[in-house]
């Protein structure tokens, strides 16, 4: 059984209210910058935190994530590295758990296997590739299954009811639901845009995995339509442009705001 | 060439964001209905020749191939082209697509320019929305291009983000399209990106090769024993060199921009020397400029068109299997090309096509006179007046923009007088 799953489902977010999920990204705006940043909201007591390898072409990400990637890059940060540096964290934090999300070249570059086996020797719990179609998965589900990591797979508001069993059906530890179309960072309210309701309810029926739901969300009120639909609340871009406004400090407040839960 | 399942060796495949995968199916599939149905082709036909004037002529140049002493020296004028370029091949056959699927609105990156005019003349012509990526260094390069497009009422956005080159836009195309593909269609210019993409452009591209088998049959009575084009991001070369795929006699060579020098960032060298490595970016898996982190890396050539960090899973694969070989060129060695040409034929050759010309003429001493080579001349040179003219050191030049450009803005012309002429016409135009 997936670690991960254990331990969402043993919090009980489905009664209560989501979980956090915060995003860093490694190496913005250095790499000592980015480990502090995650310390703290460790320290915060967020239970899950995605760190994003950085990667010069993210086409998945809005002006955000993508300027603040390319920043990243300058301090050259090493895959190798950013295992053990998050390894480590992951050891001073054990009430939470650590995920690693890259696109596919850096990963394919240090080896997809060698990947998902150190990722999990340094015990994070799941791994995230918004590039990888789970068509063209064959050698990382293997190797998730051998090392006992999560993939998680997202699950997109147009996608056809087949391709939602096909994956949802094929989920461990979580479901990552994007809950609008486009990049990572554009504004939107949760439930104007579609059946926010039907479309987790869909998944649910393939899946008994706890769901994440991301993209767009910047306020206690979205986080608060959540409660009892999903699992896991994920701030990406919102607490990245809090963080280039305010720093460190106004980081922390955005999160006490989104998940009262934490203090 | 046919794909397995999007695959060409270990190349190709769709590695595109999930919220994109229905619309890459309906392209997918709406492609493979377009190229069985006879009225899709019929059409695709008298677009290519009724607009954009095809078949292009196979032009023996008889100066260059007494001045070079070896083989008979033919060019494919794919700058005769509307828009002169190559580009148009692909451009009309997916804008008959987009009109198939029923979308109202076209998104494309482009380098050089090339394919963002070819993309904006077509989409006027269908009555389609246009919008155009282009990295903000090219839109600086190629500043005649931009005119054009917006004159064309394409909405022409500079990237700045990266290395504000082609990749950079073709990303900025590819977010564009994550929200937009509802009623937008990415309208890729070369034979890159996820499955269907690379087959889709290399078969609207394939007309080129069709017609050198039948003109060089007609024209000198065997096939070419040689074909040369240059290889950006491939869409030429693999519109010259698919028909000839199984005639095991025609050797092809394809050229890459060898830029200003082998160090990483000064040329676009993929394919030779391993400079490049299998990676999988942008939708695909190719081989890419990049460093042991897997990060894509700048490239550099005089030829905008050429300046990219990937290659078609196509060319690639038909690189490793030895189908293919490659050579390349550098900024002095195609400049020198492209004056020859214009000496020696009257030509004016497209600094792109120029490195296919600079191999060809090295390599066509070389061989006998009763064999034949077919060079790609895939663009015409006009748009590249202002490199050309700074490469060639012109000394007039410099003057000439300095007047013109006092002129410019001491012309005694009505200010208000363009402004309200363009309203004027756009009033007409909505009423």
């Amino acid at each position: 059984m997936s670690q991960l799953a254990n331990f969402i489902n043993a919090k009980q977010p489905l009664t209560s209210q989501p979980l956090a999920m915060t995003h860093v990204i490694y190496g913005y705006p250095s790499i000592g910058a980015s480990l502090e940043w995650m310390q703290t909201l460790l320290e915060m007591g967020v239970e899950t935190l995605e760190v994003q390898f950085p990667f010069s072409d993210p086409v998945a990400d809005g002006p955000s994530i993508v300027q603040a990637c390319h920043k990243a890059l300058e301090s050259e940060p090493k895959m190798q590295q950013c295992l053990a540096d998050l390894g480590r964290l992951g050891r001073d934090y054990p009430n939470s758990k650590i995920l690693l999300m890259s696109y596919l070249n850096p990963v394919y570059r240090f080896g997809i296997t060698k990947l998902v086996k150190e990722a999990a020797e340094q015990g994070l719990t799941g791994l995230i590739l918004p590039d990888l179609p789970i068509e063209h998965a064959t050698e990382y589900q293997a190797a998730c299954v051998e090392y006992n990591l999560d993939a998680i797979w997202l699950i997109t508001p147009n996608m056809p009811k087949e391709r939602i069993k096909q994956i949802a059906g094929q989920a461990t530890g979580m479901l990552y639901c994007v809950s609008r179309s486009g990049v990572t960072g554009q504004k939107s309210s949760l439930q104007t845009e579609f059946d926010l309701v039907a479309y987790l309810a869909e998944i649910r029926q393939h899946t008994d995995v706890p769901l994440a739901v991301g993209f767009g969300i910047r306020s206690p009120e979205q986080v608060a339509e959540l409660t009892g639909l999903a699992d896991i609340a994920i701030v990406g871009s919102a607490l990245l442009d809090t963080y280039n406004q305010g720093g460190i400090a106004s980081g922390k407040a955005l999160v006490a705001k989104l998940f009262p839960q934490l203090t | 060439m046919k794909s397995e399942n999007g695959f060409y060796g270990q190349y190709g495949g769709s590695y595109i964001p999930e919220i994109l995968y229905s619309s890459q199916q309906q392209i997918l599939t709406t492609f493979e209905e377009a190229k069985n149905d006879p009225s899709f082709v019929a059409e695709l036909h008298k677009q290519w020749q009724q607009y954009s004037g095809r078949p292009t002529p196979l032009t023996h140049c008889e100066n260059l191939t007494q001045h070079l002493g070896g083989a008979q020296v033919y060019l494919k004028r794919e700058d005769l082209n509307h828009s002169g370029a190559h580009k148009m091949n692909n451009v009309i056959g997916q804008g008959l697509l987009v009109k198939r699927m029923g979308k109202k609105r076209v998104i494309a990156e482009t380098g050089a320019g090339q394919h963002g005019i070819a993309t904006a003349l077509v989409a006027s012509r269908l009555g389609l929305e246009c919008t155009i990526y282009m990295g903000a260094k090219d839109v600086a390069r190629q500043y005649p291009n931009v005119f054009w497009m917006r004159q064309l009422g394409a909405t022409v956005i500079p990237v700045k983000t990266g290395s504000q080159t082609l990749r950079d836009a073709l990303d900025e195309a590819l977010r564009d399209w994550s929200s937009s593909y509802e009623d937008s269609h990415y309208l890729i210019g070369t034979a890159c990106g996820c499955a269907p993409f690379p087959e889709m452009v290399t078969y609207f591209q394939s007309v080129i090769g069709q017609e050198v088998q039948r003109q060089s049959l007609a024209q000198f009575d065997q096939l070419p024993d040689r074909l040369y084009a240059c290889v950006g991001g491939g869409s030429n070369a693999l519109g010259l060199f698919t028909p000839f795929l199984e005639d095991k006699e025609v050797e092809m060579v394809g050229v890459e921009a060898a830029g200003r020098g082998m160090d990483m960032g000064d040329h676009s060298i993929r394919l030779s020397h391993n400079l490049g490595q299998a990676g999988i970016a942008q939708g695909f898996a190719s081989v890419f400029l990049q460093d042991d982190q897997g990060q894509l890396q700048e490239t550099h050539s005089i030829a905008a068109g050429l300046d990219y960090v990937g290659v078609s899973p196509i060319v690639a694969h038909l690189a490793e299997t030895q189908r293919v070989r490659m050579s390349y060129a550098n900024d002095e060695e195609v400049l020198a090309a492209c004056s020859l040409l214009l000496q020696k034929e009257g030509i004016i050759p497209a600094l792109e096509s120029s490195h296919a010309l600079a191999v060809a003429f090295k390599e066509a001493a070389d061989m006998r006179p009763d064999q034949h080579i077919v060079i790609n001349l895939s663009g015409r040179g006009d748009k590249d007046i202002f490199n050309v003219a700074k490469a060639f050191d012109d000394k007039e030049f410099a003057p000439f923009l300095e007047d013109y450009l006092k002129n410019y803005h001491e012309s005694d012309v009505n200010p208000n007088l363009s402004k309200n002429l363009s309203q004027d016409l756009s009033k007409e135009i909505s009423a």
